[in-house]
C-alpha cells in the first residue's frame, strides 16, 4: 500500500529541520509520492575554521554538498517516496554529483561567499 | 574575576569565541557570548559583546534586553530603566517590561511609580498573578486588588528579573545543543527553562520541537499540548501537533489539529496545503481542492499546490482544468518532466 502524502510531507519536514537546512529558503511539496524541492538550498549557518578565505569558501561548499547528498538520500529512502525532484537555483546535479551553480563567479568573488550561501538568520 | 562554569557551558563559550574570531560581524554570536560571559560572572566583558551586537544590529531586541538585565544585575538602575522604558514605549502590551520597570523604580525609591507599573503588568498579563501569586501574597507584592509594596517586594521583583534572564540562558543553550544534535543535553536545558517559567508557552514549544527532532513523539505531543494550554490561539502550535500525529500515522488527529491551525492562520498558504494533503489522503477530493485554492489565493506562486490541484482535477475527470493547471506550472518550470508527462497523458 502506498504511504499517504501527508506522512511523507511530515517526514520530509522533520528531515529538513534535523539537517539544519534553512527551510525558509526552500519550498517543498508532495504529489502522490513524488517529493519536490524548489528554491535556495542553504544551511542555517556554516562555520568553517580556516584562516584562508578561499579555503574557507571551498570547505563550506564541500560541507553543504555533503549535507545535500545525505539529505537527498534520506528523502529517497522514506517509505512511499516514488521520486524526488530538485529545482534548486543554487545547486545542480550533474552526472550524479551535486555542484554549486555559478561556481566560477563565486570563487572569483569568494570574499562574499558567506553572504550568498550562509544564512544570518540564526535561531 | 570570573567564576568557574559548568564544563558544558565553558565548551560552548570557547566555541563561540572561536567563531567570533572568524566571523566578527555576526551580531548573534556577540549576543550569545555576552550571555555566557554573564553566566561566567564576567559582566564587563559581557557588556562589551552586547554593545558590539547592538552596534552591528541596532534593532537587535534580545541583545538590548540582555544589556538591560546586565545593568540590573550590576544595580545600574538608571541605565536599565532607559533601556526598558524605551522598549515599553515600543511595546506597551508587554506585561513583563512593566515588571522590570517596577523593579527599576522601586530600587530608585519611586514606590508609587513602581506600584503603578506592577498593576499594569498584572492587568496586561493576568497569568503573572498565577505564576507569582504565592510570592506576592506572602511577601507583600499584591493583596487582593490592591498593590502594596512591602519590604520583600524588591526581592520578589528581582527574582522575576533574574528568573527571566536565567530562563532565557537555558533556552539559548538548549537550542544551541539541539542544533549540534545533542538532544538529551538540549532537553535538560530546555526543561530547566520550562520549569523556571512554566507559564511561558515558548519554552514548552521549544522543548516539543527538540523532542520532535529527536523522534520522541509522545513527549513532543505532551510539550506542544502544554504550550497550547497556555496559548490556545497559537496556530503554529496546532500545526506542530498535526505534524507529529502525521508521523505517528494518526491522521484523524493530524487532520483535526491542522484544521484548527488553518482556521487560526488563514493567511498561511502552507497550512492550507498540508490540510489539502490530509483531505486528499482520505479521498475528500472536494475539500482538498477547496484548501488548495485557498493556498493559491494566498500565494499564487505556490507551484506544488497547483500540481496537487491538477492531480485532483484529474481524479475528478475534469481534464480541462487539470491541463490548465499543468500548463501554468510548466510556464514556470518547463523542465519538470513529471508534470510534462502528466499533461501529455491527458492531452
Amino acid at each position: 500500500m502506498l504511504k499517504e502524502d501527508f506522512f511523507i510531507h511530515s517526514s520530509v519536514r522533520r528531515i529538513l529541520v534535523r539537517s539544519n537546512i534553512d527551510s525558509t529558503k526552500i519550498e517543498f511539496g508532495t504529489v502522490r509520492g513524488v517529493v519536490y524541492f524548489r528554491g535556495l538550498f542553504q544551511l542555517t549557518r556554516v562555520y568553517v575554521y580556516d584562516d584562508d578565505e578561499l579555503n574557507r569558501y571551498l570547505k563550506s561548499q564541500d560541507f553543504i554538498r555533503k549535507t545535500l547528498t545525505s539529505f537527498e538520500k534520506k528523502v529517497r529512502e522514506l517509505p512511499g517516496v516514488k521520486d524526488v525532484v530538485f529545482q534548486l537555483v543554487n545547486w545542480n546535479k550533474e552526472k550524479g554529483q551535486w555542484r554549486p551553480m555559478e561556481s566560477k563567479k563565486k570563487v572569483q568573488g569568494y570574499g562574499q561567499e558567506d553572504d550568498s550561501n550562509v544564512s544570518k538568520d540564526f535561531e | 574575576m570570573g567564576k568557574r562554569m559548568i564544563p558544558m557551558y565553558q565548551r560552548i563559550l570557547n566555541e563561540i569565541e572561536t567563531k567570533i574570531r572568524i566571523y566578527p560581524d555576526y551580531a548573534d554570536l556577540h549576543n550569545q557570548l555576552g550571555l555566557l560571559l554573564m553566566k561566567e560572572g564576567n559582566p564587563k566583558k559581557a557588556k562589551r559583546h552586547f554593545l558590539k551586537a547592538l552596534q552591528l544590529n541596532p534593532k537587535y531586541q534580545e541583545a538590548r534586553f540582555n544589556l538591560g538585565f546586565l545593568h540590573i544585575k550590576e544595580k545600574c538602575w538608571e541605565e536599565a530603566e532607559e533601556i526598558f522604558l524605551a522598549e515599553s514605549e515600543r511595546n506597551g502590551k508587554d506585561g513583563f517590561l512593566q515588571h522590570v520597570l517596577g523593579q527599576c523604580y522601586l530600587r530608585t525609591g519611586r514606590r508609587r511609580e513602581a506600584a503603578a507599573r506592577i498593576r499594569k503588568a498584572l492587568r496586561l498579563h493576568p497569568s503573572y498573578r498565577d505564576c507569582y501569586q504565592d510570592s506576592y501574597q506572602k511577601k507583600g507584592g499584591t493583596r487582593g486588588k490592591e498593590i502594596s509594596l512591602a519590604q520583600e517586594a524588591e526581592r520578589v521583583l528581582e527574582k522575576i528579573c533574574l528568573d527571566y534572564q536565567e530562563t532565557h540562558f537555558h533556552n539559548f543553550v538548549g537550542l544551541y545543543l539541539a542544533k549540534q544534535g545533542k538532544f538529551n543535553q538540549a532537553i535538560q536545558e530546555l526543561q530547566r527553562a520550562a520549569k523556571r517559567q512554566p507559564g511561558q508557552a515558548l519554552f514548552h514549544s521549544n522543548l516539543g520541537t527538540v523532542y520532535y527532532r529527536q523522534g520522541a513523539y509522545d513527549k513532543a505531543i505532551e510539550a506542544f499540548r502544554k504550550a497550547l494550554k497556555i496559548d490556545p490561539l497559537c496556530g503554529a502550535g496546532y500545526a506542530d501537533l498535526s505534524y507529529v500525529y502525521g508521523l505517528k500515522g494518526q491522521t484523524q488527529k493530524a487532520l483535526r489539529y491542522m484544521e484548527r491551525a488553518a482556521q487560526l492562520n488563514p493567511r498561511y498558504a502552507d497550512l492550507h496545503y498540508n490540510l489539502a494533503l490530509l483531505y486528499s489522503d482520505r479521498n475528500r477530493v472536494e475539500d482538498a481542492i477547496a484548501e488548495l485554492r485557498k493556498a493559491l489565493r494566498v500565494n499564487s506562486n505556490y507551484l506544488f499546490a497547483r500540481i496537487n490541484l491538477a492531480v485532483l482535477y484529474e481524479d475528478q475527470k475534469n481534464l480541462r482544468a487539470a491541463r490548465r493547471e499543468y500548463r501554468k506550472v510548466l510556464q514556470v518550470t518547463p523542465e519538470d518532466e513529471h508534470v510534462r508527462s502528466r499533461l501529455e497523458n491527458i492531452s
